[in-house]
């Protein structure tokens, strides 16, 4: 987002290009800045993560932060916008702090054009988790995953995946129980018999030999129970995010502002790596105002699946530390106390 | 049992716990957000917000013709977590409540920034309300006059402000929201050092006989949360004299040490 001038952007060109590759905090071309991640961090919110990257340790200014957000809603299928199943939607929100420079009406484009990215990738039916619904056909949860962006200092598509896969990680939908209403075989009789009405009681008895059954569940119910619910299933397939910043020798990860405003292409791949199968390729995007060509794709596929791979089992360690953390540990702490 | 929540029980004690005119916990963290040049981290009881101050700067292209040739405009824009509220609703930028809520706070603060040393200029604050439970207002004012303070802009005072509000004939301080559905409200924003006061807004209706009583108590209230804000400022700037004092001398045993 940063606008800089040809001679700094020849300056940084020609640093990465030299050999060995230069960059202006001594990274070298695939290494990351520190990333921090919290989660639970909202306590009003179904699942919460806050992810910095590159802030700085004094004082904890000057990086990429962003925070993500599930909170789960009742929808009926069939009238508006609900889906027998659930339905996951992502929006992204930019706080006027992160660009400054921006005017309003750009800023609301810029978040656009995130959001449109982000649920492109996470509201697919295919990574869809099967406990969103609630009851077949009529009832289902409505996830809304809210990112906010409060500062940007590059790399910003990296940060939002990671905050959103932690929230959803960390993401515990509510038990429900159904019930159903049936008036009770003595109160009909009375009632019949009260009216007086010539029915015919044989009518509601059915045939001993009649197997079938019809199951009306009218309605649900959210039982007392100590904990939040339980985790999203399939919470393993969300996938990261990771971006490559090209230029037409090499590429690298993890730019900054400065940098990223002397690239011309960069290529978003999002990865998600379940056990022992094959890494999926969730989706890709092209940005930047520069052009590829297919062999050159082909071979970035390759590395990003790489690098990816590295950033999810960094990211998987660190959300098992969370749970850990917030379960666990803080319950021995109780304990202890 | 009546199905309401009972404000004030038999023991004169509020439904979560407190006296009445008792305040909820404040905590203050003035961690650098982004580039702006003054940011805090404000939380009162369950209510949070994050402002950031930046400027005072040369106005945005587009905005220039709004700046005044003798002083600085200050501009204010809220934001509202979708996540923060018990009922998620997305809040637009165009939305009346938060631009009210906006020009409330520009208005507050306008007779208190000493805007005339910055012609030509803009002053932006930028509030973003994390977690909402009551006392939206009063936690927005007082994290902004911490923010800039921080962001170094000259103030001639600082502004404090808390809600209060009157069950039956008790009045009571620092509303949550299920109080403030409840129990008519004002909020009050004074400044401490004059004891005048920059902010009265009430939108519900009081008896007359009852609002000096609220308003005396607001006030005695507001001086309370000074101290509060001027202890955490003044840590902060210890802090930073503090790093000032020692900082070449101590980047250069850092570098002996690694050496």
């Amino acid at each position: 987002m940063a606008s800089i001038s040809k001679a700094e952007k020849a300056y940084v060109q020609s640093s990465l290009l030299s050999n060995p590759p230069l960059r202006a905090d001594g990274r070298g071309l695939i290494d990351f800045r520190t990333i921090a991640l919290e989660s639970g961090i909202a306590p009003i919110a179904n699942g919460s993560a806050r992810v910095s990257i590159g802030t700085n340790a004094q004082d904890g200014g000057g990086g990429t932060e962003v925070v993500a957000a599930a909170k789960l809603e009742v929808e009926s299928v069939g009238d508006g916008e609900g889906v027998d199943g659930g339905r996951v939607v992502c929006s992204v929100s930019c706080s006027p702090t992160a660009y400054p420079l921006l005017s309003p009406n750009a800023l609301d484009d810029l978040q656009h054009d995130m959001t449109s990215v982000l649920n492109a990738t996470l509201s697919h039916p295919t990574i869809r988790p099967k406990n969103l619904c609630i009851l077949p056909g009529r009832k289902s949860w409505l996830l809304n995953l809210d990112v906010i962006v409060f500062s940007d200092a590059g790399n910003i598509f990296d940060a939002i995946f990671m905050a959103a896969r932690a929230a959803l990680w960390d993401t515990k939908v509510p038990r429900t129980k159904s019930v159903q209403y049936r008036a009770k075989k003595s109160d009909r009789s009375d009632a019949t018999q009260a009216m007086d009405m010539d029915v015919d009681e044989t009518a509601h008895v059915g045939s001993a030999l009649d197997t079938r059954q019809t199951i009306e569940v009218a309605d649900f119910e959210l039982p007392d129970y100590w904990d939040e619910g339980e985790p999203l299933n399939g919470r393993q397939a969300w996938p990261v995010c990771l971006t490559l910043n090209l230029l037409p020798a090499l590429h690298f990860l993890d730019a900054t502002l400065q940098e990223e405003a002397s690239v011309p292409l960069k290529l978003l791949v999002f990865y998600s790596f379940l056990s022992d199968a094959t890494p999926l390729l969730r989706g890709m995007r092209l940005l930047g105002t520069g052009v590829s060509d297919l062999v050159q794709v082909n071979s970035l596929l390759k590395d990003g699946e790489k690098y990816a791979r590295n950033v999810w089992l960094a990211l998987e360690g660190k959300l098992k530390d969370e749970d850990l953390r917030r379960n666990q540990k803080a319950r021995e702490r109780f304990l202890n106390r | 049992m009546s199905s309401r929540v009972e404000l004030i029980n038999a023991g004169l004690l509020r439904s979560d716990g407190r006296r009445p005119y008792e305040l909820r916990t404040i905590s203050i963290n003035f961690g650098a957000q982004g580039t702006a040049d003054g940011s805090v981290t404000y939380s009162h009881g369950l209510t949070q917000v994050r402002v950031s101050v930046q400027g005072p700067h040369e106005a945005k292209p587009g905005t220039r013709r709004e700046t005044f040739h003798d002083r600085a405009t200050l501009n204010v824009e809220v934001q509202l977590a979708p996540f923060g509220v018990g009922e998620r609703r997305r809040r637009g930028r165009g939305d009346k409540r938060l631009l009210e809520l906006a020009a409330t706070i520009k208005s507050t603060f306008e007779p208190v920034v000493q805007t005339h040393l910055y012609p030509r200029s803009t002053i932006d604050i930028f509030i973003h309300v994390l977690q909402l439970d009551g006392g939206l207002l009063p936690a927005c004012i007082n994290a902004s006059t911490l923010a800039l303070a921080t962001a170094g802009i000259p103030l001639f005072d600082f502004v404090c402000a808390i809600s209060g509000g009157v069950h039956g004939t008790q009045p009571l301080l620092d509303l949550t929201t299920v109080e403030e559905n409840d129990v008519p409200s004002v909020v009050v924003g004074v400044m401490p050092r004059t004891g005048r006061a920059t902010l009265v807004q009430m939108e519900t209706r009081l008896h007359m006989d009852r609002f000096e009583d609220v308003f005396r108590v607001a006030c005695d209230a507001g001086k309370v949360l000074w101290s509060e804000m001027r202890d955490a400022l003044r840590e902060r700037t210890g802090d930073l004299v503090d790093k000032l004092e020692a900082g070449p001398g101590m980047v250069a045993v850092k570098e002996t040490e690694e050496t």
